[in-house]
């Protein structure tokens, strides 16, 4: 009886986690081309709908019952895997995200944690593995397609994704020296207080009297999002897919529902970056003042709205970034990535741990 | 110099002014309303065209719906991508006038450059605005007499281009915009 209780909440929880990030990515794309049309004086699309917010639904169908062309040539298997290797990382690494407070409710005897569906002890580190085997997709696909620019894309997508994947981590990593945990909501929990508590400002670290003395985490914060960005090949580090180039990089010989599977992983991972980024360096669910305004058992709602801003204020960034900024040069990027942002995100890791160790005594 | 440099590269700099740029016109566009979209929703609202646009090719008529055109052959010989075919024959009982028997246009050919109009001596050629003429199937842009004569009655119901133009003895002169012949002679 306990453990039906336990796995129905678990899948209800997953059931919910799952179809709101399903609507996000279907609504994101449309609130994408508005935002961009917003910025360059057009209007987006209009047709399907009043002022167009039916178009995801009208894409969906599209793909949904395009033909399913597999080109000359490829390798059937890996063709085929590729957009799920791609698809299921990046939906895999919600299942650790704590959305709301921290709260336990009890149901038939069994303690349930409504706003996370698992806290694990080790759940950054397990979103940061499998987010990497969605890499694995990318390459695969570009080199299944049997075409040289797919293959010039995922190559171009490894060395990219292994190049930022490197700096997300020490980003990370002198997060994990303030919380002193890999889990995500102990690292939320850790930020509890005011905006000056949360680990872009990292006030309250100190022992006695050196409680006020920030060991801020911005440069960590700005290097995290920009690795963000060029993990998630998002312009301006879209060089995988760049058009002007590639076509359309590894997903130049894919269509219909394979397309759109690749699609969503895209998007899927621009909300789990902005999930994680929230959570570790922007305090997660808690507010930037002390307290609730809410009552305490309606406080819950207060939390999981500061979450929905927090992440939905990065995925605004996102397509801000994309309005303005042109795409890089390779070698730029690669050298942007080791000379740059490896240097940056290792000295921080050094200078915040030698200011922890003091500050901690 | 160089520490100012440098302080604008750590920040960031040039990317934020860019930055500000764009949430600029957002804000101008979303928020304040100051800024409006460049787009036009075309199969909803149409562009205003210039009265000297260019666009598919008519036959005229005069007002008592006898064809203005001679059959002289001269739009033939002035169209650069010969899209044009005329077969000109006698009027039946008349022998000093002619007519064009059949006339045929390759739009799918035409480059709408409008030679054949300035050539025309009785000014039995026009251009309308009409633009919308995407089709299906290719042969369907061959046109005939009968369809570029009905392109005419729907675009110039007054039958004339330009009203200064209209003359008793119209089909006699070679119109052109430069020679106009004296209204009353």
């Amino acid at each position: 009886m306990e453990m039906l209780v336990f796995a129905g909440a678990a899948v209800v929880k997953i059931a919910v986690v799952m179809g709101v990030v399903l609507l996000t990515v279907a609504f994101l794309t449309l609130a994408e081309r508005k935002v961009l049309s917003w910025m360059q004086d057009r209007m987006g699309p209009m047709e399907v709908g009043p002022y167009g917010i039916l178009q995801p639904i009208a894409d969906g169908i599209k793909l949904f019952f395009k033909e399913d062309i597999v080109p000359a040539g490829a390798n059937r298997l890996l063709f085929s895997l590729a957009p799920i290797l791609s698809l299921v990382p990046a939906f895999i690494g919600f299942a650790v995200v704590p959305y709301g407070p921290n709260r336990e409710i009890e149901l038939f005897g069994v303690t349930i944690k409504p706003f996370i569906i698992t806290d694990i002890n080790i759940g950054i580190l397990y979103i940061l593995a499998f987010t990497s085997i969605g890499a694995y997709g990318i390459i695969l696909g570009g080199w299944a397609s049997n075409n040289k620019y797919s293959l010039l894309g995922g190559l171009r997508a490894a060395a990219q994704v292994i190049s930022y994947e490197l700096n997300v981590g020490l980003a990370i990593i002198s997060v994990l020296i303030l919380a002193g945990s890999l889990s995500m909501v102990t690292i939320a929990e850790k930020q509890a207080g005011s905006i000056l508590n949360w680990n872009v400002i990292g006030m309250g670290h100190g022992a006695g009297i050196w409680w006020w003395f920030p060991v801020t985490q911005i440069v960590a914060f700005v290097v995290y999002v920009i690795s963000a960005v060029a993990e998630t090949n998002r312009l301006p580090f879209d060089l995988p897919e760049a058009e002007s180039e590639l076509v359309a990089g590894w997903m130049t010989e894919y269509s219909g529902m394979r397309f759109a599977f690749f699609f969503m992983a895209e998007y899927a991972n621009m909300i789990l970056v902005s999930c994680i980024a929230s959570v570790l360096f922007l305090g997660g669910y808690h507010a930037p003042y002390p307290g609730t305004l809410l009552p305490a058992n309606l406080a819950w709602i207060e939390g999981v709205a500061w979450f929905t801003v927090k992440v939905y204020g990065f995925l605004f960034l996102f397509f801000w970034l994309r309005a303005t900024l042109p795409r890089l040069r390779y070698d730029q990027l690669m050298r942007f990535g080791w000379k740059v942002m490896l240097p940056l995100a290792l000295g921080n890791i050094v200078i915040t741990a030698i200011v922890v160790y003091f500050l901690r005594d | 110099m160089a520490v100012a440099q440098w302080v604008k590269t750590l920040t960031f700099y040039e990317i934020l002014v860019g930055m500000k740029a764009t949430i600029t016109v957002f804000i101008d566009r979303i928020l304040l309303r100051k800024r409006k979209a460049i787009t036009l929703q075309y199969p909803h609202e149409k562009r205003d065209l210039p009265g000297t646009y260019r666009g598919m090719i008519a036959l005229l008529r005069y007002d008592d719906g006898t064809d203005k055109c001679v059959g002289c052959d001269l739009c033939e010989a002035a169209c650069p991508s010969r899209v044009i075919t005329v077969i000109s024959s006698e009027v039946e009982g008349e022998p000093m006038k002619r007519y064009a028997k059949e006339y045929y246009m390759d739009m799918t050919r035409c480059l709408f450059c409008g030679l054949c109009v300035q050539a025309c001596p009785v000014d039995a050629l026009a251009m309308t605005k009409e633009y919308e003429w995407a089709k299906y199937n290719k042969r369907d842009l061959y046109l005939n007499k009968e369809q570029l004569l009905a392109l005419g009655d729907r675009n110039f119901p007054v039958r004339e281009k330009k009203l200064e133009f209209q003359h008793p003895n119209v089909a006699y002169f070679n119109i052109g915009y430069k020679n106009l012949p004296p209204k009353d002679s």
